[in-house]
């Protein structure tokens, strides 16, 4: 119940969304934009009610929400972790920044939780090189991020940690 | 308007594709994903060629590039095959599997000794099941996803709402990926059945209804309301024919 009546408010928010843009194929990408902004992903309700709107094909709006990155087809976490994998980010270890969070919680970039807690992405640089390896979660920014630091982080964000096995 | 390709005078009207120029003089250009129907995509660079303007020299993709002034072309130099044959290789690389993809890579004397990424694919990418899938006017596949993940698909690889089944897509995929499964009365394509409604006459089952929705849209007061099967249909029309000549 609770959830046809939370199902409704999303359609009537897509809705509000789409409804601001005037109906025109070149602007497919504004609201998908928009959409991923509001509901952290682009729900399938979401993107058929693009279509309609623009008056263009679904397989067009389909294609168009898989080949850019900054999409997402499925519900990120209520806290997204972008880790840095640019050139400094790579070098200062970024990677062992991705392998302690799938050691902690057990997802790899693209994934979420099945909780629907946390999600992980890289992404390719954010710019702050200086403060290399970075890891933004939500809004705000880590810098020069160790493993040990990840687990911090998580618990900062009320996240539960499986305790990795203990290495010797 | 008239330009050079490998040393044959051609008059073209401007705008006209170096391709179309080419193959208008009967010259043989290498294409993947060209098809007259649908025009150039520019996609496999397969038809690359050799224009030269004034003392410039460069290399454009012949079915994309507009003639608008005087050019010569050259449609084959070791600097153009090494280029198709390198993209003979990655195709290879990529599907190995069809027979299409086998004799051309042999055609193109086994470019470089390569191990496929995966065996069993077979999609070389040329788009064309998309344009045949626009033109007809269900829009039902795209491409999806990007880089090396790109494939074609019904999006969330579902069974698609605007496929009405025409089988297009299938007709002019050059590798036979696209596989339509035929099964008594009904056949399946990108995940979706097509029950056939029977000819009237003969009552062997021909084609799904939906196809015949869109065909009336499509045609308007032409289309006729029989529900004839193509075989039945050329014996009518055979019938009228032999029966308004006898009565004369």
């Amino acid at each position: 119940m609770a959830g046809d009546i939370r199902q409704a408010a999303a359609l009537q928010e897509m809705e509000q969304i789409i409804a601001q843009y005037p109906a025109e194929r070149r602007y497919i990408l504004a609201i998908m934009q928009d959409l991923q902004k509001k509901f952290n992903y682009l729900p399938k309700e979401g993107l058929q009610m693009t279509a309609r709107h623009v008056n263009a094909p679904m397989s067009t709006v389909y294609s168009m929400a898989t080949f850019y990155k900054a999409f997402s087809l499925v519900p990120k976490g209520r806290v997204n972790f972008k880790v840095c994998d640019g050139t400094a980010c790579h070098i200062k270890g970024s990677q062992t920044i991705i392998n302690e969070i799938y050691q902690c919680l057990g997802i790899k970039p693209g994934e979420t939780t099945p909780d629907g807690e946390f999600s992980l992405e890289t992404v390719n640089c954010l710019g702050a090189c200086a403060i290399a390896p970075v890891l933004v979660a939500n809004q705000k920014v880590y810098a020069k991020v160790t493993p040990a630091a990840v687990r911090e982080i998580i618990k900062e964000h009320g996240g539960q940690i499986n305790e990795p096995a203990v290495n010797e | 308007m008239r330009i050079k390709i490998d040393g044959i005078e051609i008059d073209v009207t401007s705008g006209e594709t170096i391709l179309e120029a080419a193959r208008r003089a009967g010259i043989h250009i290498p294409t993947l994903c060209y098809h007259e129907a649908f025009g150039g995509q520019g996609i496999c660079r397969m038809c690359i060629v050799e224009v030269k303007e004034g003392n410039r020299t460069r290399l454009v993709a012949s079915c994309t590039y507009p003639v608008n002034g005087e050019i010569e072309v050259k449609t084959s130099t070791p600097e153009i095959e090494r280029i198709r044959r390198n993209i003979v290789m990655l195709l290879y690389r990529r599907a190995p599997n069809s027979e299409f993809m086998k004799r051309l890579y042999e055609e193109y004397g086994r470019p470089a000794d390569i191990t496929p990424a995966d065996p069993e694919e077979s999609c070389i990418m040329c788009r064309l099941c998309v344009r045949a899938c626009e033109k007809v006017g269900s829009h039902a596949i795209s491409a999806v996803l990007r880089g090396t993940e790109k494939r074609i698909s019904t999006p969330y690889d579902e069974p698609s709402p605007d496929c009405i089944g025409c089988c297009a897509c299938a007709q002019v995929c050059p590798t036979g990926t696209i596989k339509v499964s035929t099964m008594p009365g009904k056949y399946e394509i990108w995940n979706k059945a097509f029950e056939m409604d029977r000819c009237e006459s003969c009552g062997r089952p021909f084609v799904p209804p939906v196809i015949l929705e869109h065909v009336r849209s499509k045609l308007g007061p032409e289309f006729t309301e029989e529900h004839l099967c193509p075989d039945c249909r050329k014996k009518k029309t055979g019938k009228i024919m032999a029966d308004s000549h006898m009565s004369k």
